[in-house]
């Protein structure tokens, strides 16, 4: 494909992806699905490959682009295995590492955080990473003094970079020779689930909810400002996708314990991401509906949520259509079991009732199975091509490149360890130019908080 | 009900405590104690089904019975029979290791009077098949997160048929990816669309 026409495709495509999240006209329905794992699987990787092999992972997705050119968007993996094994990961499994090469990676809960430790935490939620949970979670930093675990640090920290490079090279090759956007980049999780899912654990998070609730709540607002700084540090820098959210143990809450322990920080956390300028993919994991109606607190176009397959699609177009896109729909276990008749009539149903009036996005609930049927995945773009076609000559352009940092006043600066001025009077009089020392200096540490506080995922 | 069932059906954690020292005391035996508890977790069973408690009520009931019987546990003479409404063997199907749905459906039928042969997480077809054949149970169910677990849900319901066991078994099967068109897949007798109508089924079967 010649430079000129990737480029104009990979307007198109993103223009129709950013003008759906915004609520505004489409020519068609995106076909735009966040997590897609059936892309590396249809290409014949094994899972274990594409989480060991960055070269793999990009032919893999570069043979699924070329033989789907209809889709909008595409991610797939987001582990890279050598990282997790450099420090010793222990709330994963991997395929190929403790599971067979074929099977999916999994995560491991535990209690990893006790009840005692809740005020550390929250007095300085940096040094309870380091001090208390980064040892318990990273096997290698098990006995943080010894040399293993020092050579263990650099290792991951070198590995990160290895898996930045990764990352950059796939999204350069996707836009460059296919035309492909991305769905999202970056990452960040409601400060309930950070509790929830890594650090207490589901059982203990549900009883803290009655035997500690002030703490618990202390918690989660103590987090807002790390889950924010981790997300504004991994977002594109260009905004031009939004940032991803995966939400794990809303479903499980009754409507007032959500009001309660879930919804003030993570409004919060959505209010500064959205106020830095960016939009935000957040997935609805398992059934929302009792949650829906508070989404509409949040400001308008800025969130696009994928609802799961336990969840009601059509309830959710009622509440937050015109207000929020919505993605999702296709039931996994059509793509999965049923025949390309039955997807091509459930995806026509998709488009004549929640497609209707735009703001939708077609996909399956919120991860794509991978154990999807080619030929149903070739009806379900056929099928949207056919009946998700709203005005064939619209063409939205993608937002005007907005790179930089907004500031928030309400999102307080991330509190360095060493901060410059500390570092500053350690080194005397500067002699040339400061602000190019303090500049490196301040995001090398920035830099470092990110690789910390990636592990809450 | 009495007091302690009350105390355990209300979720007041420190007033079970109270009231368990405080039968101790007066001499009740532990078999009793077990009793008043199980009255309690059938009423929060109830609550459940109705929909005034949700899944951490559930949780949080179970989390104090767990105290309460680590507590007696060493007044026990010998474990309580678990004759009650029957056997139930359960698990999450191999090469799933998520165990939350499982566990939620093993408390609420444990709840209701049912004895749980819970397999655990990454269950294989010949280890159900195996606690099928040792307990005689009646009913087995599968549970799984990840949609790749329909092909296992089918092999373990195939094994159950080349054991020749097919026709004293119930199989149900539950989880966020399962539905009918999973269970016509996988040969089972029913899919739950969630822990409450798997317990409802449950009691049909042993009713």
């Amino acid at each position: 494909m010649s430079s000129e026409k990737t480029g104009n495709l990979f307007e198109k495509r993103l223009g129709r992806y950013q003008a759906a999240i915004g609520l505004q006209p489409v020519d068609r329905i995106p076909i735009a699905t966040g997590s897609n794992y059936f892309a590396e699987v249809y290409s014949g990787n094994t899972k274990q490959q594409t989480l060991y092999d960055p070269q793999k992972w990009l032919e893999a997705e570069e043979a699924f682009v070329c033989d789907f050119p209809e889709i909008d968007v595409l991610r797939d993996n987001r582990i890279y295995g050598p990282l997790f094994d450099a420090i010793g990961c222990k709330t994963y499994r991997l395929p190929g590492r403790d599971l067979p090469p074929d099977i999916q990676f999994q995560f491991v809960e535990d209690e990893y955080m006790k009840e005692q430790d809740y005020d550390k935490l929250i007095e300085n939620p940096l040094r309870f990473m380091i001090e208390s949970f980064l040892p318990k979670i990273l096997g290698e930093f098990a006995d943080p003094c010894a040399p293993r675990s020092h050579i263990a640090f650099l290792k991951a920290g070198m590995a990160q970079m290895m898996m930045g490079q990764v990352m950059r090279n796939r999204t350069v090759v996707l836009e460059e020779k296919h035309g492909m956007p991305q769905p999202m980049a970056g990452f960040f999780l409601a400060p309930y689930d950070v509790l929830a899912d890594s650090m207490r654990g589901f059982t203990a998070t549900m009883t803290d909810m009655f035997r500690r609730p002030e703490k618990l709540t202390a918690a989660c607002d103590v987090l807002v400002d790390e889950v924010c700084h981790l997300a504004l540090a991994t977002a594109d820098p260009f905004k031009r996708w939004p940032i991803f959210v995966p939400t794990h143990k809303a479903m499980f809450l009754s409507p007032s314990q959500f009001d309660r322990f879930y919804w003030p920080s993570f409004k919060k956390t959505l209010e500064i991401l959205i106020e830095a300028g960016h939009t935000v993919r957040a997935y609805l994991e398992g059934n929302w509906s009792a949650h829906l109606h508070r989404l509409l607190e949040l400001p308008k176009g800025k969130i696009l949520f994928d609802i799961d397959t336990r969840g009601d699609i059509v309830k959710a177009k009622e509440i937050l259509g015109g207000h929020s896109c919505i993605a999702g729909g296709v039931q996994d276990s059509r793509l999965i079991l049923g025949t390309p008749k039955e997807v091509r009539d459930h995806v026509r149903e998709l488009c004549r009732t929640v497609g209707t009036g735009g703001g939708y996005i077609l996909s399956a609930g919120c991860n794509f199975p991978y154990d999807t049927k080619p030929e149903n995945f070739r009806a379900m773009i056929d099928a949207v091509l056919e009946f998700g076609v709203y005005d064939s000559s619209l063409s939205p352009k993608p937002r005007e490149l907005s790179p930089g940092v907004q500031t928030v006043a309400s999102l307080k600066p991330r509190r360095l360890v060493t901060a410059w001025d500390v570092k500053k009077a350690e080194l005397g009089e500067i002699k040339g130019d400061e602000e190019l020392i303090r500049r490196n200096w301040e995001q090398l540490e920035q830099m470092a908080h990110v690789w910390i506080w990636q592990w809450i995922l | 009900m009495n007091d302690l069932s009350l105390a355990l059906k209300d979720l007041d954690e420190k007033r079970v405590y109270e009231l368990v020292e405080k039968e101790l005391a007066a001499g009740a035996r532990a078999i009793d104690i077990i009793e008043s508890c199980n009255a309690g977790m059938v009423a929060v069973g109830e609550l459940f089904a109705s929909g005034a408690y949700f899944i951490s009520e559930l949780i949080f009931s179970a989390e104090i019975l767990k105290e309460v019987m680590k507590r007696i546990e060493t007044l026990l003479q010998a474990a309580p029979s678990g004759a009650g409404k029957g056997k139930i063997v359960i698990g999450t199907v191999k090469g799933d290791i998520h165990d939350i749905g499982k566990n939620i459906a093993a408390t609420l039928l444990r709840g209701s009077g049912f004895e749980i042969i819970d397999l655990g997480v990454d269950v294989g077809a010949e280890k159900f098949v195996e606690a099928l054949e040792k307990s005689g149970a009646k009913v087995l169910g599968m549970s799984a997160l990840l949609n790749f677990a329909y092909p296992e849900m089918k092999k373990v319901v195939d094994a159950v048929i080349a054991a020749g066991l097919r026709d004293k078994v119930r199989i149900i099967i539950g989880g966020a990816p399962v539905n009918e068109q999973v269970r016509e897949f996988s040969g089972a007798d029913y899919a739950a669309a969630d822990a409450v109508a798997g317990v409802e089924f449950c009691k049909n079967v042993y009713g």
